[in-house]
């Protein structure tokens, strides 16, 4: 059975200091009761008798035990048309940017980081195909990337809550979805088919990198979770995934400016996005 | 024929592009169907007949070129559907190559929302 008081200080510091190194993500002192609660969850689901034997199996990684913790301790809460003045900014400034820029007929390569179960890379398809007049001139890809694999699946089979589709006008929601149960709604077939998922960390350039360079990274309310180091890492592979000239958007309180000195502050009409330097060497 | 919605095929490989015309065919009146590249246009083709095809030029596997010097090689009335191409490229040759081909109309990409259903309304005459 699971004891009360389930973690000691010594244990809460291993853990998170385990988590760290592989995620990046920083679990501070007030993450405490959120953290305990997942591992709790584990523990149970595992059939592990007390921490220790729990921490074994986790660094042991058994039956994949830390993908599953990782799983279960991020924050996946958002919803189609999240800022979408950025979104805005995409089409009334970067993409044409971005064109003046590349070769002819060259793809434009979108990318949303983390994408939780995919309402930010769909958002970004929808608002496409609903705002920008050149939208079938253009090869455009759309990739979206998580460290979560269950919220992958989730992105992938695209159904959607109440909540996911409050900021969407129904005229829309008609027009992208198909009820699916009470209350929930899939996304239409094709809108799946123009999104492709795949499995990222973020702050691991090996896992970055073969994902090539784009156009457009939106990289939201993410880095708010990382400390500076990470954060710093995580600046750094997203530098590395822009093409020469490229463009990131970030959450409305996060400043990258802060946190490298990589970047290039772009003030448009509708937000604030950091910029690849276009002289910046290829790679 | 009142009593029948009029068919358009879109033959492109852009998933985005093929939503995004539809949606406006849709919203005119039309009834859509997709396919991927020639090949799959033709395949659709001998299956259901469409009045009006709307053909990119550069798709993987079978070209919008290549797909509709086969399509008027079929029997009547197949290789008459009407069919406005729909292209990137925008030189003279290219234009030449696609009428050559059996194109009835050239537009150059991004064609606007009224441009698109006027040109299939034309087609297959019925008012815009």
């Amino acid at each position: 059975m699971v004891e009360p008081k389930l973690l000691d200080a010594e244990d809460y510091r291993r853990l998170c200091e385990y988590l760290y190194r592989h995620t990046g993500m920083a679990f501070t002192e007030s993450r405490r009761y959120f953290v305990e609660r997942r591992v709790e969850e584990r523990m149970i689901a595992t059939g592990s008798s007390s921490f220790a034997s729990y921490f074994a199996r986790l660094r042991a990684n058994m039956q994949g035990e830390l993908e599953k913790l990782i799983n279960a301790s991020t924050v996946n809460e958002t919803y189609f048309y999240r800022e979408d003045h950025q979104f805005a900014c995409l089409t009334s400034n970067l993409l044409q940017e971005r064109l003046r820029m590349k070769p002819p007929r060259e793809t434009m390569r979108i990318w949303s980081v983390p994408c939780s179960t995919g309402e930010e890379p769909y958002s970004i398809a929808i608002w496409l195909l609903e705002n920008w007049a050149e939208v079938d001139a253009h090869d455009v890809e759309i990739v979206g990337s998580d460290i979560d694999t269950h919220v992958l699946e989730a992105a992938r089979a695209g159904i959607f809550g109440k909540r996911a589709l409050m900021r969407l006008s129904p005229a829309l929601t008609d027009k992208y979805f198909t009820p699916a149960a009470p209350e929930h709604w899939q996304i239409i077939d094709e809108l799946r088919q123009s999104v492709r998922f795949t499995a990222a960390n973020i702050v691991e350039r090996a896992e970055m990198r073969p994902h090539g360079l784009f156009d457009v990274i939106f990289c939201r309310n993410l880095l708010i979770y990382f400390d500076d180091t990470s954060r710093r890492m995580a600046a750094e592979n997203l530098y590395e995934s822009l093409a020469p000239g490229g463009y990131i958007c970030l959450g409305h309180a996060e400043s990258m400016s802060r946190i490298s000195s990589l970047f290039e502050v772009c003030r448009f009409a509708d937000a604030i996005v950091y910029r690849k330097s276009p002289e910046a060497p290829h790679g | 024929m009142a009593d029948r919605k009029m068919r358009i095929l879109v033959v492109d490989d852009a998933n985005l592009i093929r939503l995004y015309y539809r949606r406006i065919l849709e919203e005119a009146g039309f009834e859509v169907e997709e396919a991927l590249n020639g090949i799959e246009g033709l395949e659709r083709l001998l299956v259901s007949p469409a009045d009006a095809l709307i053909v990119d030029i550069n798709m993987p596997q079978m070209d919008g070129v290549t797909f509709l010097s086969a399509l008027r090689r079929q029997a009547l009335p197949l290789s008459s559907i009407p069919a406005l191409v729909t292209s990137t490229e925008s030189s003279a040759g290219d234009i030449a190559t696609a009428r050559a081909a059996g194109a009835n109309f050239y537009c150059v990409k991004p064609i606007g929302r009224e441009d698109l259903a006027g040109a299939m309304a034309m087609f297959c005459g019925v008012r815009a």
